[in-house]
């Protein structure tokens, strides 16, 4: 096994150019582990930690910059307020070291449908920045995620960096795991109010192939919150939000938890953060 | 027997060898790296059942480093005779569960082997393989004994009349899951072979027995074979034997000449380490209005390998539980093709008690009884059984102290009444105990010309603090301070003694060590305190001693309570207090038995909510077998434990007036948490683990 190590963003493209077929490792969580349980030997991993440009975020107008590099930790620490979903989820990943480790761009190159970002940035809408020698492209989430532990990438593209639209209203982030800490969700769900566009985002996890938007959901909630008035949520409009947010889902039974069970407690949890989120919101307006 | 005063006995303190631990420098099995070692990483079996035709050992011989690939076909023989057939590795084509051992690569490094093992071919002939326990299977016998020499079935009065004859019946179906012991070390060998026969550095449970274990199988005398294990880093049962790996890492040694080293990884051990058989048990409770108890019955079933016979003494605590005059326990078996099960922390108990004590608060609750009322009511006043006496039984005792503690009294028993926000809060309460028991050990005691003591035994430190334990009973023992007083234990070349299983390990070798330092005193005085330069030795061998013991009933017994809250919509259940009552005669080491039994009820909390080894009927595999997908607790699961005891004063025991502590506190706490969810949730989960779509389906 080869290890390539770049110290510079060009000369890891460069790297993966000619070796498309080398794996890139960031945080090495996820790579690490499927190495020692010998799932797939790579022939070259591809070290993306000398490059000291991927952890560094920024703020672009009105969406953060997430560099490939920037930890969980990190993302806790300093964009819990510009990016609440994506930080309450960052929040319930692994343990202490994993989150020291542990990469959102990891968490997209993995791609596995119970990753705990995907949620979040489903539901904030945002777009993977990805790069190959040849050139730039911008990936909306909603297309990358392409089948179970699949994403969009070429195989000589790389993340370098996630934009995530600054949160413009409540965000929330659900997940239901066997115990407090250390665990794979069942099931989650993420859900973003974006008032300005009168729009309702959303993301489901660990309930279908990859994860999803609950897009029926989103339009049946738009129409009928009551954006001006802030007036109390019915609770039979949270109810058909949780059944729609469920319909859009398709679990499987597995050691984690059974398909019928994932559906209720999906149903369960969106019905949860629009309560949250939708309180934030009303408390904001009146006060 | 009279206990003796002991100021190093009773108090806090310190780890002897924590300093040598935190550093590094305590060596662990895989740690020991003799001259011209070479490595060797088994091949297991990839069916449940059939034949193995055929392994294509010349094509690894090919891959750089590989020294050697044996199969049966070309492995030395071993002599297993009336010994443990899981520890004829390599004798025989016969493939009897998935993931047993069919083949042994041996390499030059651990990559090269890993890299043989994984390319080396197998074929099979297959069978069709049947892996699931289930009541009514037609293959169901009764075991002429059960673990380790209990009676099957055993049976008083007429039960069945008893049971027609009640005002209330409680008739319930109880089943827990397979579950793998997961110490926190894998296990290890490295075997070197010499002249003088066979060195095993090996992480165990207990030298002497794996020494005793190899001997035969190799054809030796025991004195040949010498087993080397100073520190362990847990063991709950899966070490207390040899498994087949150690059989394997010899036998690769002798094969290739050379020493080799066998790493168990954590996903081998699912297969090859033993494991908690699952149970389905049938508990039958007979009461008058007042619960009273008139009948008992538990008939449970479990299951073993086609290998071997391992029969859990799953109903064997229900004997001696609570009075009735009309019982009945049975134990029946089944061998499928699945790996050997083997001892779990308080095998038996763990399970057996669960149902036993789920079944005592469905009873409590028909009769419109306080649950720690029923259980004083229906407490013996001898072995129900045998009719012998107690030494010591302070049951109730932890009971009453529990509900104090615990803030029991004023309890609304009315299930899923108690909301705080969309939770529903409950407490539970069951109780635990554990046999005493004590086994023949040796141990000698030598005073040093510069004043010091070395005292030797072949016992075992899994981390719980034997070494500092025993050090603290040797030191009162020779009267003298802890820091004059070192002891020798994990060697096999040190005075026999029994593993540290049974929750007896400090009992034995406690009184070993205090017969040895008695008898070196003696020597000592004798000499009016002169120490000749050579130094003075004494040795001791309870085997008198331990067959002479009067036969009380002797057992440890506690108190588990415990607070859930469940989201009723999620089905989520988390612990938020668990508090442990025991009476467990003198505690030798307040600090380190707190660490015991607030660890048992901490691997009771993992039982009652998330541990479940899950067989793929398909591939006859446990399937979740590494801890991405085994969930054990993890400490944020664990908010608010508590472990107290009262004190027992029970000259009957040993020198030490000490009861086992080493399993106890897992007893009885699934119960208390599943009995909490019912008063929670007004489900009643008698499956567990108690996962959350369990709860989910039982509250919409
Ligand atoms: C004990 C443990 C607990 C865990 N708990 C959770 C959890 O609760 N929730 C959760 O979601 N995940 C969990 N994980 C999985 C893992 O931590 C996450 O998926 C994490 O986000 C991976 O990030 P990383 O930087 O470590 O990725 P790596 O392991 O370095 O890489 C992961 C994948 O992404 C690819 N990759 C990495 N960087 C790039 C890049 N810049 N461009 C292209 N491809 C790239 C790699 O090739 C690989 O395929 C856990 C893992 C462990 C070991």
């Amino acid at each position: 096994m080869d290890f390539l190590r770049p110290l510079t963003w060009d000369e890891a493209l460069a790297y993966k150019a000619g070796r498309p077929e080398a794996t890139p490792i960031q945080g090495g969580t996820d790579v690490m582990v499927e190495i020692n349980l010998d799932k797939g030997r790579p022939a070259a991993l591809l070290d993306l930690n000398p490059i000291s440009e991927l952890t560094g975020w920024s703020a672009e107008g009105r969406t953060v910059r997430v560099g490939a590099g920037v930890t969980y930790s990190r993302l806790i620490g300093e964009l819990g307020s510009l990016l609440p979903g994506l930080a309450q989820a960052a929040r319930t990943v692994g343990s202490p070291q994993i989150r020291n480790r542990g990469t959102v761009a990891g968490n997209l190159g993995a791609a596995s449908p119970a990753g705990d970002s995907h949620p979040p940035l489903l539901a904030s809408g945002a777009v993977v920045e990805a790069e190959s020698a040849r050139g730039r492209r911008m990936i909306p989430i909603g297309e990358f995620y392409t089948g179970v532990k699949r994403n969009a990438l070429a195989p000589d593209e790389l993340i370098r960096a996630v934009h995530v639209p600054a949160a413009t209203g409540p965000q929330y982030f659900s997940k239901i795991g066997t115990r407090n800490a250390m665990v794979i969700a069942v099931c989650s769900f993420a859900i973003a109010l974006h008032p300005g566009e009168r729009r309702i985002g959303t993301g489901i996890g660990s309930a279908a192939p990859t994860p999803r938007r609950a897009v029926a959901a989103e339009e049946f909630l738009a129409g009928e919150l009551d954006w001006d008035g802030r007036s109390a949520l019915d609770p039979g409009v949270a109810r058909r939000f949780g059944e729609l947010v469920a319909e859009a889902a398709s679990p499987i039974d597995d050691v984690r938890g059974r398909a019928d069970y994932r559906l209720h407690s999906l149903s369960v949890m969106a019905r949860r953060a629009l309560g949250w989120a939708w309180k934030d919101y009303a408390g904001r307006g009146s006060a | 027997m009279t206990t003796v005063a002991m100021p190093n006995v009773g108090s806090a303190l310190d780890r002897v060898d924590a300093l040598e631990k935190v550093t590094g420098r305590a060596r662990y099995a895989y740690e020991n790296f003799p001259a011209d070692l070479a490595y060797a990483v088994p091949v297991q079996a990839t069916i449940a059942k059939g034949e193995i035709s055929a392994v294509d050992v010349d094509a690894v011989l090919q891959l750089p480093g590989v020294i050697a690939a044996i199969w049966h076909a070309n492995a030395p023989r071993l002599a297993p005779r009336n010994g443990d057939p899981e520890l004829a590795v390599l004798q025989s084509s016969r493939v009897a569960y998935r993931g047993q051992y069919v083949a042994v690569v041996v390499a030059e490094t651990l990559e090269s082997a890993s890299e043989a093992a994984r390319v080396l071919r197998v074929r099979y002939d297959a069978d069709e393989h049947d892996v699931e326990l289930r009541p009514g299977h037609p293959g169901l016998y009764r075991p002429d004994h059960v673990n380790p020499y209990f009676p099957t079935d055993t049976e008083q009065g007429d039960p069945d009349a008893a049971l027609a004859a009640a005002r209330v019946v409680v008739d319930a179906t109880y089943s827990t899951p397979a579950e793998h012991n997961n110490p926190m070390e894998p296990h290890a060998t490295v075997a070197v072979w010499d002249a003088e026969g066979l060195t095993v550095y090996d992480s165990t449970q207990g030298a002497s027995n794996i020494r005793d274990t190899l001997a035969p199988l190799f054809g030796l005398p025991p004195g040949s074979v010498r087993v080397i294990s100073p520190h362990v880093g847990g063991g709950f049962g899966a070490k207390a034997r040899a498994h087949p790996h150690v059989a394997l890492a010899a036998l690769a040694a002798k094969q290739v000449g050379r020493p080799v080293k066998l790493a168990v990884t954590r996903q081998q051990m699912f297969a090859v380490t033993g494991y908690r058989t699952p149970t389905i048990q049938r508990v039958r409770l007979g009461a008058d209005a007042d619960g009273r108890l008139t009948a008992i019955v538990h008939e449970a079933i479990e299951q073993s390998s086609t290998v071997s016979e391992f029969a859990e003494q799953t109903a064997v605590p229900t004997r001696m539980m609570y009075a009735a005059p009309n019982r009945r326990t049975t134990h029946r078996l089944v061998r499928l093709d699945v790996p050997t099960p083997s001892w779990m922390r308080a095998p038996g108990e763990a399970p057996g008690m669960y149902a036993l004590e789920s079944a005592m608060d469905e009873l409590a609750i028909a009769c419109r009884i306080d649950p720690i009322e029923l259980r004083i009511r229906n407490e013996p006043d001898v072995d129900p059984e045998s009719g012998r006496p107690f030494s010591s039984r302070n049951l109730v005792a932890c009971l009453r102290e529990g509900a104090r503690r615990f803030g029991w009294a004023g309890r609304d028993p009315e299930p899923g009444i108690r909301r705080e926000g969309g939770l529903l809060v409950g407490t539970g309460v069951a109780a635990s105990v554990f046999p005493v028991y004590r086994m023949p050990s040796q141990a000698t005691a030598r005073a040093e010309p510069d004043g010091g003591f070395t005292v030797r035994i072949a016992a075992a430190d899994i981390g719980t603090g034997a070494r500092t334990v025993l050090t603290q009973i040797a030191a009162d023992a020779l009267d003298a301070p802890m820091d004059r007083v070192r002891v020798e234990i994990g060697d096999s070349a040190l005075p026999p003694a029994w593993v540290a299983g049974g929750s007896a390990g400090t009992a034995s070798w406690g009184t070993a060590v205090v017969r040895a330092c008695e008898a070196l005193m003696d020597v000592l005085h004798g000499r009016a305190g002169d120490v000749p330069p050579e130094g003075l030795e004494a040795s001791a061998d309870t085997t008198q001693e331990v067959r002479a013991q009067r036969r009380f009933a002797q057992h440890a017994f506690g108190a588990q309570f415990a607070e859930v809250a469940v989201d009723m919509d999620t089905g989520e259940a988390r612990v938020r207090r668990l508090l442990g009552v025991f009476a467990a005669g003198r505690i030798l080491n307040p600090k380190t038995a707190r660490s015991q039994l607030i660890g048992g009820m901490t691997m009771g909390l993992s039982m009652a909510l998330l541990e479940e080894s899950v067989m793929d009927q398909e591939f006859g595999d446990y399937l979740n077998h590494d801890f991405a997908q085994y969930h054990i607790a993890a400490s944020a699961d664990v908010r608010d434990i508590d472990a107290v005891w009262i004190e027992e004063d029970d000259p009957g025991l040993n020198p030490m007036g000490s009861k086992g502590i080493g399993e106890i506190g897992i007893v009885g706490t699934a119960a208390a948490i599943a009995n909490a969810v019912h008063h929670a949730t007004g489900v009643r989960v008698r499956d567990l683990p108690i996962r959350l779509d369990k709860l989910v389906h039982g509250v919409i």
